[in-house]
């Protein structure tokens, strides 16, 4: 009697144990947009310390992950369609798409100079005043470059930023504002070597994992959890500033 | 029960009670000196490391991760003679996080062979420490101010309760804490700290005889525009250097 009992509580938790692991070994796929130096196209993505950070959770969670690339534009309407789970890092600029609870980091804006005419603290705002400064014409501006009186050349179309870079390396612009310098000043941009940097500390936009309006709410709620939980353990940004 | 049993219970729970709050308070006084002094050390290595900061061609290792927290940690316990506190609030961890993420974002200018100066000074420091911090939503709140008539990064401009703290303390400047402030409309204890004006401050804020980029010219070729741009203020060590305001929401200390 003692045997069969053993082995009716061992196939019992076999039982329990398998649909356990189906629950959670679900496929997931997230779309990853192009974000340098947290999501870096031009090297293997692997690398790329946002993949790392949320594959290294998403797996602990038995989920069978698959990354996909998306350019920027097509990124948002592929998760709207639900052919996607998951799409990070993510601007919130559409307020119907649903995220994760907390923004993964947050992006500063700042204004990218020729290395000569480098200004490294931007809240001297009178040195703005005799500037002319670029600016893509479908971004909001901090207020200590709108209260400057700094000529404003305001670029219009999909690729103003990077025409503004390009006009500012060529000495059309004293300065070229940029949502997220970050993205181009780095030591793995050739850019680098012209052009430098500096932030407008304290106007930052949060960024976001979203999730697609698709994904069943128990898989949401256990995503999210897992996130709040590794966020406490030990935040993005910590991660990314003790990676190799 | 009697009346008098009633009356011996009641002042029982009472004292309890007491004892309790003013335990709660002590550890919450105590959690928020640390922190100011942490800080206060951070941004004393950082001054202190300027040429460090600004060189070219060197490693500078020092300045990152889990080196800058030891050096930050070796600057404490030269600057207060004693122990660097024990890691035993969320407060405490996450300032050493902060701190590290902040130097971490300026890697790639702390690394720009090609620009000298790289305007990480004690107090762009201070504000991106702040800054950051404001982004984690978690009711921590640092700010490195002054009277508002003096100041030169508006961001930093004073609150309505650092400014009237400012006005009792400036004569005779203290430590003033608060145990029942308001931040953000939620409670919260709050502490500013004055800075006394030292060599460092002047540097920058003193008169053109402090300003280090007229270190050996003629008094006709001195600039009043310091390192950073702005025009000096002609301070000495006698005028009031402002202070470190740490807020911390009571509901995120006792959270955690």
């Amino acid at each position: 009697m003692r045997v069969i009992n053993a082995i009716k509580k061992t196939c019992g938790f076999l039982i329990i144990s398998f649909f356990s692991f189906t629950a959670t070994s679900q496929s997931l796929s997230v779309g990853l947009i192009d974000y340098p130096p947290h999501i870096n196209f031009d090297e293997d993505i692997s690398k790329s310390p946002l993949y790392q950070y949320i594959n290294k959770m998403l797996s602990a969670q038995g989920f069978a992950v698959t990354f996909i690339k998306l350019p920027r534009k097509r990124a948002s309407v592929e998760l709207l369609k639900g052919r996607i789970d998951i799409l990070m890092p993510l601007p919130l600029n559409d307020e119907s798409i649903k995220t994760l609870t907390y923004p993964i980091f947050h992006s500063v804006p700042g204004l990218c100079f020729k290395k000569q005419n480098f200004i490294p603290i931007l809240s001297a705002t009178h040195r703005l005043n005799t500037l002319t400064i670029g600016v893509p014409d479908n971004l909001s501006l901090v207020p200590a470059l709108t209260d400057s009186t700094a000529s404003l050349v305001y670029l219009k179309g999909e690729n103003a930023t990077s025409r503004g870079m390009e006009m500012t390396q060529r000495g059309r612009f004293d300065a070229f504002y940029h949502p997220s310098p970050v993205t181009v000043y780095h030591r793995k941009n050739p850019l680098y070597k012209e052009l430098a940097c500096s932030y407008f500390h304290g106007y930052s936009t949060p960024i976001y994992i979203a999730v697609a309006p698709t994904l069943p709410s128990d898989v949401f709620a256990l995503i999210n959890s897992a996130y709040q939980k590794t966020l406490k353990a030990q935040s993005y940004e910590y991660y990314f500033a003790n990676r190799e | 029960m009697s009346n008098q049993s009633k009356l011996f219970v009641l002042i029982t729970a009472y004292l309890f009670m007491s004892f309790q709050v003013s335990a709660d308070n002590t550890k919450m006084k105590g959690v928020i000196n640390d922190i100011t002094k942490i800080y206060m050390s951070s941004m004393t290595y950082i001054f202190a490391n300027q040429p460090l900061i600004n060189q070219k061609d060197v490693d500078k290792s020092e300045l990152f991760g889990d080196k800058f927290l030891e050096n930050v940690k070796q600057t404490y316990r030269a600057k207060y003679s004693e122990a660097f506190p024990k890691e035993d609030h969320f407060a405490k961890k996450i300032l050493l996080q902060t701190m590290v993420e902040v130097m971490d974002d300026n890697k790639e200018l702390l690394y720009d062979n090609d620009i000298g100066f790289k305007g990480v000074i004690p107090a762009t420091y201070a504000f991106q420490i702040s800054a950051k911090l404001a982004t984690k939503g978690i009711g921590l709140n640092f700010k490195f101010t002054r009277t508002n008539s003096n100041i030169r990064n508006k961001l930093n401009r004073p609150d309505a309760w650092e400014t009237s703290v400012m006005k009792k303390i400036i004569a005779t400047p203290k430590i003033f804490y608060d145990e029942n402030a308001l931040l953000n409309g939620k409670p919260a204890i709050r502490q500013f700290t004055p800075l006394p004006m030292s060599p460092f401050c002047l540097a920058c804020h003193g008169t053109p005889a402090d300003n280090p980029l007229n270190a050996n010219k003629e008094r006709s070729q001195w600039t009043d525009i310091d390192i950073s741009g702005f025009k000096m203020e002609n301070w000495t060590v006698d005028d009031f250097g402002g202070g470190v305001s740490i807020s911390i929401e009571k509901s995120f200390l006792e959270s955690h």
